[in-house]
């Protein structure tokens, strides 16, 4: 798209959704590239389940996609591959045989053959621990709960899914409404 | 022999831009270089490029950044997208005193930092004209608001600037485009602090130079967010975007990118500057250009790098340095003490857009009263707006009920941020490190530039006086903050070849041209003899169009 195009489709204005969407087409290329990337390299297939099925739990499928459908996953095996140090690495792959281990304990089965009452119940004592060490005013960025609640927040809502489905966000406003009305019904901005 | 230009511009951000448009409309063959790359705003900004389509969604390569850009990632517009507006660390090396880190954040490409700048625009006064003269540090600068009053409305005219007048004589008005608005959190601080202090502390919207109407043919603003990272529509000001492109118009500029100048060339003979070494970065040949006139529009540190490594047996130190002042005077605004509150209320409302602009709060010590604790002053940056999805990374819960809670707002909350005045003192300087050379066999800089108690002392009191105003505003859970930034990482970075009365004591008059060689000028950062405590931007783009007036008029009398 050249400088006239670009004039075109934001002078037209304001708000016409479909402003976005032709900004967006800018990249598709980079998109396909993008899902057309070779399999996991920092998670084998049995970790990948563990992390969709631990990510989907915190942020799961309602009326909108959830972090499975976002490709959660696949965020977190680029972060563990080339963004964190192996140490850091370590400690990721680390907590998530800490997870399986303590559901074998309390229930005899891997945590995704827990069923979801068990699951929860883990889950729960995850986000007391880390709950605790907040109250206590102790560091948080070793925490597995805590690592794994940051990539999957930041590997959902910068998804195309979240940004547009969950958050009704756009890239290109148009406008600027400092103090508007949130939608009565959903208590939400966006559209 | 190369072609002589009519005039040789060195750099071509946001004074070097300037330099171009006013010498090349006023008729003169100009050649502007440029150390970097050509950046064509069509193609080659990035504000819009979605997060999802980023490897690390906006968290940047860290890999590569500590590889490439240990210094540039420390400045927050160094990110994923937009780092290839910043300089390479291991191509473009600095060196610095041990226990004095200085951080300093480059753009080598056509535009410069123009690109990335933060857009803020605030006029001086004479409260800072006259602060050297007053407190002793420094020296007197050698004009007063009203010499640069009428090229203040020059360039703003030109550059477009939103803002709201407020008829505050240390913060003088200038030409404004419509303001742009509040948050709810801003009314309620703005009033809140009104009821206190009246007109002595005055929370304006930030004067910014991004369009809120259609301007000299530029487009008004859509609030995408990202300026740092270019605009497709021109709507904030930058060389690219504005100068340039009027430069280019006039049909009389030469731009060349890919030009390391080296140094200048002095004549003996004529005691001019004849022109200026290049190295070109890609092939990394000499090269030499001839000018009746050279600006050097480098940045504050790099002009004075270039004029330190221009040696002769008439300026064994560096060019125009008969004063011995040239890379002393070092200057960064210091930033970051402040503080952030919650404003209660206003749940119903949200932040439509992203405003690419805060609010300002204007200088209000050492204005009318007198602080026993510290000399000269700050003004706030600063502005309201709710958390969003990120809150979540340190909130209780999973699930359904979790997700649900993040798709709505967090509280409403409020950041008054400091940016303090930094004293003129001759310990921070630069000099040319005798061992360490850049990519293009250039002696780098070794920077020695420290903070004193002054400053410190600004930190302190811009954190407990934000304190105090948040508190008077009504604001709950008030978090007092001071940042320990380092000297450079503002961006602000000036006074390495000041303006003053006196050869023997300042290295440029008061039309930024070099006592020593009449056809050499500096209008860039170095220029400055005080740093005040505003935002620098648009004083370095009137006194450069004003030193161009200068020029051109000395030049048709022959006189240069």
């Amino acid at each position: 798209m050249d400088r006239r195009e670009a004039l075109r489709i934001l002078g037209a204005a304001t708000a016409a959704p479909l402003v976005s969407r032709d900004l967006y087409a800018l990249g598709n290329d980079a998109r396909e590239r993008w899902r057309a990337r070779p399999g996991f390299r920092a998670l084998d297939a049995q970790q990948q389940l563990l992390v969709q099925t631990l990510t989907e739990a915190i942020i799961p499928a309602t009326d909108t996609p959830g972090a499975k459908a976002a490709g959660v996953d696949q965020f977190i095996d680029v972060m563990l591959a080339d963004w964190y140090d192996p140490a850091d690495r370590q400690t990721f792959l680390d907590g998530l045989a800490d997870v399986d281990a303590r559901c074998k304990t309390a229930t005899g089965k891997a945590f995704t053959d827990a069923d979801a009452t068990q699951q929860t119940a883990l889950l729960t004592t995850l986000d007391d621990e880390l709950a605790r060490l907040r109250a206590t005013h102790q560091k948080t960025d070793k925490n597995f709960w805590h690592t794994l609640k940051w990539l999957t927040l930041t590997g959902y809502y910068t998804s195309q899914v979240g940004f547009e489905q969950e958050l009704h966000a756009r890239i290109i406003p148009g406008t600027y409404d400092p103090c508007r009305m949130l939608d009565a019904s959903t208590r939400t901005g966006g559209n | 022999m190369a072609k002589t230009y009519d005039a040789i511009v060195v750099g071509s951000g946001i004074t070097g831009g300037w330099a171009a448009k006013e010498l090349c409309e006023a008729g003169l063959n100009t050649l502007v270089l440029e150390a970097g790359r050509p950046v064509n705003p069509d193609t080659d900004t990035v504000e819009h490029v979605p997060v999802w389509q980023m490897k690390f969604r906006g968290n940047n390569d860290r890999k590569a950044r500590l590889a490439r850009q240990p210094i540039q990632k420390t400045c927050y517009a160094c990110d994923e997208m937009a780092n290839k507006f910043f300089v390479d660390d291991i191509d473009n090396p600095y060196t610095v005193e041990d226990g004095k880190p200085f951080s300093w954040i480059r753009g080598r490409q056509v535009g410069g930092r123009s690109i990335m700048w933060g857009r803020q625009t605030y006029r001086w006064s004479d409260l800072d004209f006259t602060a050297n003269a007053k407190d002793g540090f420094g020296v007197d600068w050698p004009i007063r608001y009203a010499d640069i009053a009428p090229w203040y409305d020059h360039v703003e005219q030109f550059v477009g600037i939103s803002g709201q007048a407020e008829g505050l004589a240390q913060l003088p008005d200038g030409q404004f485009l419509p303001p742009m608005p509040f948050t709810c959190a801003e009314t309620h601080v703005k009033d809140g602090v009104a009821k206190y202090w009246g007109r002595d502390r005055v929370v304006t919207i930030g004067r910014c130079a991004v369009l809120t109407e259609q301007h000299n043919g530029r487009a008004a603003c859509h609030y995408c967010g990202p300026c740092h990272r270019g605009c497709v529509t021109r709507s904030y000001f930058s060389s690219i975007n504005a100068t340039l492109p009027a430069a280019t118009a006039t049909g009389k500029l030469t731009l060349r990118p890919f030009s390391v100048v080296h140094s200048v060339i002095y004549d003996p003979k004529t005691k001019r500057a004849a022109g200026v070494r290049v190295i070109d970065a890609q092939t990394k040949h000499p090269i030499e250009y001839r000018g009746r006139v050279v600006f050097l529009c480098a940045s504050a540190l790099e002009s004075a790098r270039i004029l330190l490594n221009s040696t002769s047996p008439e300026f064994p130190t560096g060019l125009a340095n008969s004063s011995g002042q040239l890379g002393k005077n070092v200057m960064d605004h210091c930033m970051g003490g402040g503080a952030d509150g919650t404003i209660p209320g206003y749940e119903d409302r949200y932040e439509y857009g992203n405003r690419p602009n805060g609010i300002y709060m204007p200088r209000f010590r050492n204005v009318k009263d007198t602080s026993p604790n510290f000399l000269r002053g700050y003004g706030y940056q600063g502005g309201g707006g709710r958390g969003g999805w990120g809150r979540g990374v340190d909130e209780p819960g999973f699930g359904a009920d979790f997700k649900r809670g993040l798709k709505g707002f967090g509280p409403w909350n409020f950041s008054f941020y400091g940016f303090g005045e930094c004293l003129p003192r001759p310990e921070n300087y630069v000099e040319l490190d005798p061992q360490k050379t850049d990519a293009w066999g250039i002696p780098a800089l070794k920077i020695h530039v420290a903070w004193s108690d002054n400053e410190r002392a600004l930190l302190k009191d811009m954190s407990v006086a934000a304190a105090e105003m948040l508190s008077a505003a009504g604001a709950t859970d008030i978090r007092p903050f001071v940042q320990n930034n380092a000297p450079g990482l503002t961006i602000h970075e000036m006074g390495t070849a000041r303006m003053g009365k006196d050869p023997k004591t300042s290295v440029l008059n008061a039309n930024n041209q070099a006592w020593d060689v009449p056809n050499l000028f500096l209008t860039d950062g170095a220029c400055m003899a005080s740093s005040s405590c505003v935002n620098p931007s648009i004083t370095y783009m009137a006194l450069t169009a004003r030193a161009c007036a200068y020029a051109v008029s000395a030049m048709k009398k022959n006189e240069l």
